[in-house]
């Protein structure tokens, strides 16, 4: 009873928060005049331009998500499969892109290659107008996309790694030396989370239009986006959104359709003993040199850039002054947040992996839709469902900040607790169960505990997030409440470059904080492994 | 069976226990005034800590950006109509001012500081009032010998290809285009747009972009802002600035003012009327001009930024916001079938 | 009266049927043996009686109450008080020896003082003093295989399920631990269901054999019948 009870209640919140608001929207987008009407949808599919901008879209999400998973499976193998040195190291270098809101990243390489950046002040105008050539328009978008999304890839590679029982890989190691291994064995293991990654870097680049839009490339959420911010017609823009949804769709229907047939393979691995790495030999040091020259060129320079236009104390005053309060919001917002993301997560990971309600696979599409949604819809949808005098509580505080989280990233939780659940043996849960402890009991001492190493990466990439929206948050935050991430985005507007830079070296410094708790969770769980 | 029955009389009797409290809350003791502002917040913010400190009374504010075209303030507004949150709404041009007073959710309130304002940047009933204006200018790169003298130059053969405009579907450039059209009319209005067309004149992402493509040489002028070309001579990029259509008898330049606008249904009135009057006065207005955003005050006398004229030096574009809004949603198809969207 | 009673039992997963028309009685103090080739069914029947499923149709009697009928679960798992050895051993790896035994004292709210009795008695029964406060991950395949035996009998269960516990360990241990596990019961006197595929296994340890074959009882009766309903079936193969 109570199992069934708090899951319902989970999905009904999942439902609340997040699909409530849209399906306000998509209402209102079918109503014309109090009558029933397709016209924003007509106006919208007839529109030979749209299907250009469509065809950008889809262009760009392919190339990133091409890009990342031919250069995040590899390193993802490497840094968490091999003895590379200074492989946590890296681990984190590249994981920093992921951290920060994508413009940030955008803006970095403007300073970079841009008319007026660093490499013009160094290699004169005429290369660098070539360089801001290049970097304003598809090539440019590929770059800094790949760079944001490169984490996506690599981190799911590492963490699914970690799920392949190694008795397998050693069976085939007496046959075959490691690359056919790697080849043969380890990645066809692995592809559930290579395809997780596969659908979250196209949704991320698809529905990103922050990066389009500075780098100036046409693509099809900025018309969702000109519907609102020039017409005000937020009928026609929930339309716009609509193709973006059907894109979503067809995701899901494929990544489902890839994995049948696959689930059952994960096991609980490296509880037992730990997991075999290869030895990279004499070519360790061209390893590692090669990673490191991939870590400057996609994190370092960039973000160097970055520092190096805010190299001034002056500049880190500044910005205190301006943002110390929105910085202290981001942290405090972003930890509830992902405390309840987390929490929430978990169960309706649990959910999914159990399947204990009918509705397991419609939570689960139903987060993954929202995630994909753009983050304009979702809020204009929170704001015409929470905005009544009867619900200030919520809306009038930020309390409406967190539920704008819960709405769009709900779904990282939720896989990534389901994933760490698919490892646990129902045994653990039924031994229990026939030892007379209730479900609560089951999930707080059994459950959850063994899931601990899950909930600590569910609670960081809820964090991360969470700091780092923009869109929603922008959208609700309560007057006085905004966030360093909003309060960067509305003082890019003529504000002073180095102002801008050092802010957004606050933000990547307040998204590695918790890095380094990372660090500890893998030992915290070798320390419980080996007492 | 039980345990359902007790939780769902806990959850109900939470929820019931917080709508009750919620009705019967008592306003905020520290006086208090919300406010969405949609001028950037570099030079908004300050003025705001100014009014808090000369006030008492506290500003939560939320910040937009036309800049970076974020949709933030307008969809707020226009969205919470029902269950208004903000009390003021400062906008950074008038257009949008009228939209809110067209769509109800502005309320009429005459500011004693208005009264010296010159009523063409006065809603006559007092929904918005306008203070520190931008003015639209050409930015023109110091290679270019014979300067545009006016808008119809964008049309004329001999800057082909030469020249950039903003994209008119946002912002000021819109405003404008719209502008053009209620003192010409739709036929004449049309004509230009083809003009431009056909004299391959380039569109930009906003009116920074295209200051920035003329400072660095790419094109010979741009119509932008006048803060835009201002912030560009100021950084010693090799541009300067024409007032379009100064000749007697002439379109003059469009003038683009703030305007603060009383929210209908504001939750804070009191605050609301302080704060519009702090926004309207002369003091708001010579800061608003020795700021980096170089806007031109509209009351009599107060100094303005050194690389501007003063309002009276200029030949004004006699419109009427409330057509040229009107006349902004009218031809946002045609515009955007002129885009190619 | 019997301890627990399946009555006429189906259970399908999806289009495969596991269980048909499947009944099955234990009385007190019996050890009852299923013994049949892996995917007979013979796991589905101990997951049936602790709760983890329920019956397509038919009925399951625990004690001669009615636990679970027709699709639904009348009594749940964690109220059956029952105990069961899982073919994995399910045990708590994050927890120490005494924490996997005493989180179903807890469970139970037995008081502290009688937790560590029951804790100490039992352990010491299956051999295992002195270990208290090793995790599973330290302990050998004998070792664990007891622990979860321990866990399973700190609770005083009345029934208990083995699922083939002891399949992979060696001859020696498994002998060694048929021999412990026919002395346990001797002393607690529990009633055991017990699921194998290994004949000697279950003539070794069972007082009833039930011969399952593709989710049917092809014979329930002493292990002398067993022994020569499988020599006459093995005549006919061969």
């Amino acid at each position: 009873m109570s199992r069934r009870f708090v899951l319902a209640l989970t999905a009904l919140l999942v439902f609340v928060s997040g699909m409530l608001p849209v399906l306000s929207m998509l209402l209102r987008s079918l109503r014309n005049d109090d009558r029933w009407s397709l016209a924003a949808y007509r106006g919208l599919l007839g529109s030979a331009h749209q299907w250009a901008l469509m065809e950008h879209s889809l262009v760009l999400a392919a190339l990133v998500t091409g890009l990342t998973l031919i250069a995040g499976v590899p390193l993802g193998l490497l840094l968490g499969k091999t003895d590379l040195p200074g492989r946590r190291l890296y681990t984190g270098l590249f994981a920093v892109p992921l951290l920060l809101p994508p413009y940030v990243l955008a803006v970095s390489w403007a300073d970079l290659l841009g008319p007026d950046g660093l490499l013009a002040g160094m290699a004169g105008p005429g290369i660098a107008r070539a360089t801001a050539q290049w970097l304003f328009g598809l090539p440019g978008c590929v770059l800094v996309l790949s760079a944001v999304f490169l984490p996506i890839p690599m981190l799911l590679t590492m963490i699914f790694l970690r799920t392949v029982d190694p008795r397998l890989e050693e069976a085939a190691r007496l046959l075959a030396p490691w690359p056919t291994v790697l080849r043969g064995i380890t990645v066809p293991l692995i592809l559930p989370g290579i395809a997780l990654a596969a659908v979250l870097v196209f949704l991320l680049s698809f529905g990103e239009f922050g990066v389009p839009t500075f780098l100036r490339y046409d693509v099809f959420p900025v018309e969702s986006f000109v519907q609102f911010s020039a017409f005000y017609d937020f009928q026609a823009a929930t339309a716009a959104a609509a193709p973006m949804a059907g894109v979503t769709l067809v995701l899901l229907l494929m990544e489902a359709a890839s994995l049948r047939g696959r689930a059952g393979q994960l096991r609980l691995s490296g509880l037992e003993r730990g997991l075999p790495r290869i030895g990279l030999g004499a070519g360790r040091m061209a390893w590692a040199a090669a990673t490191a020259g991939l870590a400057v060129a996609l994190v370092l320079v960039p973000i160097g850039a970055l520092v190096a236009q805010s190299a001034e104390v002056a500049a880190y005053q500044e910005a205190l002054r301006h943002a110390g309060d929105s910085l202290l919001r981001s942290l405090v917002y972003a930890g509830i947040g992902a405390t309840l993301l987390t929490a929430i997560g978990f169960l309706t990971g649990y959910l999914v992996q159990t399947r204990a309600l009918a509705v397991w696979r419609a939570v689960d599409s139903m987060t993954l839709f929202l995630f994909a949604l753009p983050g304009t819809v979702i809020g204009i949808g929170l704001i015409s469902l929470w905005n009544t005098p009867w619900t200030n509580l919520v809306y009038a505080t930020p309390a409406i900040i967190v539920l704008g989280y819960l709405a769009k990233y709900t779904a990282l939780t939720s896989r990534i607790s389901a994933t760490q659940l698919g490892l646990i043996p129902a045994s653990m849960e039924e031994a229990a169960q026939v030892a007379g402890a209730g479900w609560a009991r089951r999930m707080a001492l059994i459950v959850a505990p063994l899931a601990r190493r899950g909930l600590a990466a569910a609670w960081l990439v809820g964090y991360l997030f969470s700091l780092r929206d923009t869109d929603i948050t922008m959208l609700v935050y309560p007057p006085g409440h905004d966030t360093l991430p909003v309060r960067i985005f509305t003082l890019m507007a003529n504000g002073e470059p180095a102002l801008i830079a050092a802010l957004c070296t606050l933000m990547i410094a307040a998204s590695v904080l918790p890095l380094a708790l990372l660090a500890l969770v893998p030992r915290l769980g070798r320390d419980l492994q080996d007492p | 069976m039980k345990r359902f029955a007790s939780i769902a009389l806990l959850v109900t009797a939470v929820v019931a226990g917080i709508v009750l409290w919620q009705r019967a809350r008592v306003p905020t003791v520290h006086p208090t005034v919300v406010v969405y502002v949609s001028e950037d917040q570099v030079f908004s913010e300050p003025i705001l800590q100014d009014f808090e400190r000369e006030t008492g009374i506290r500003v939560q504010a939320v910040y937009d950006t036309e800049e970076t075209k974020s949709t933030g303030a307008m969809n707020r507004l226009i969205a919470e109509k029902d269950n208004p949150q903000a009390d003021v709404y400062w906008a950074n041009e008038p257009i949008r001012a009228e939209v809110l007073k067209q769509r109800g959710i502005a309320a009429p309130y005459v500011s004693p500081n208005a009264r010296t304002i010159p009523p063409m940047f006065r809603d006559p009933q007092g929904y918005w009032s306008g203070f520190s204006a931008r003015a639209r200018v050409f930015i023109v790169h110091e290679a270019v010998k014979d300067p545009p003298h006016g808008v119809r130059d964008y049309t004329d053969p001999r800057w082909n290809g030469r020249a950039v405009i903003a994209n008119p579907l946002f912002g000021t450039t819109t405003a404008e285009i719209a502008a053009l059209f209620t003192i010409w009319g739709d036929a004449q209005g049309r004509a230009f747009l083809e003009g431009l067309k056909r004299n391959q004149i380039a569109i930009s992402s906003s009116n920074g972009e295209s200051a920035d493509f003329v400072s660095a040489g790419r094109y010979a002028f741009a119509l932008v802002d006048s803060d835009d070309a201002v912030n560009r001579m100021r950084h010693g990029k090799p541009v300067f600035l024409v007032y379009p259509d100064q000749e007697p008898g002439g379109l003059g330049a469009f003038i683009v003012p703030n305007a603060a606008v009383l929210i209908r249904g504001a939750p804070h009135p009191e605050a609301a009327r302080r704060l519009i009057d702090y926004l309207l006065s002369p003091q708001t207005e010579r800061k608003l001009a020795l700021a980096d955003c170089a806007q031109i005050p509209l009351h009599p006398g107060v100094q303005g930024p050194p690389e501007l004229k003063p309002l009276d030096h200029i030949r004004v574009m006699p419109v009427h916001y409330a057509d040229v809004a009107r006349k902004l949603t009218e031809i946002q198809p045609l515009l955007r079938s002129w885009l190619g969207l | 009266m019997n301890i627990v009673e399946i009555q006429r039992v189906s259970k399908r997963y999806g289009r495969q049927a596991v269980l048909r028309d499947f009944s099955l009685a234990a009385g007190p103090g019996e050890r009852v043996v299923i013994l049949g080739p892996s995917g007979c069914g013979k796991t589905t029947v101990l997951r049936l009686i602790a709760g983890f499923e329920a019956p397509d149709t038919g009925q399951v009697l625990l004690g001669g109450q009615p636990v679970s009928r027709k699709g639904r679960i009348l009594v749940p798992p964690e109220a059956r008080n029952l105990g069961m050895v899982f073919q994995d051993l399910a045990l708590w790896p994050h927890l120490t020896v005494r924490g996997n035994l005493e989180f179903g004292l807890r469970a139970r709210h037995v008081p502290r003082a009688e937790r560590t009795r029951r804790i100490r008695e039992t352990l010491e029964r299956v051999g295992l003093g002195g270990l208290e406060e090793r995790r599973p991950a330290a302990l050998s395949g004998g070792q664990q295989q007891r622990v979860a035996l321990a866990r399973a009998l700190v609770l005083a269960p009345r029934l208990l399920l083995m699922d083939e516990p002891l399949s992979s360990l060696d001859l020696d241990l498994n002998l060694r631990l048929r021999r412990e596990i026919l002395a346990l019961h001797e002393a607690l006197g529990f009633t055991l269901l017990y699921v194998t595929h290994d004949r000697e296994e279950a003539f070794d340890i069972a007082t009833r054999v039930v011969l399952m074959h593709r989710g049917c009882v092809i014979l329930d009766g002493s292990v002398e019948e067993a022994r020569r309903r499988l020599r006459d079936l093995g005549r006919d193969s061969s």
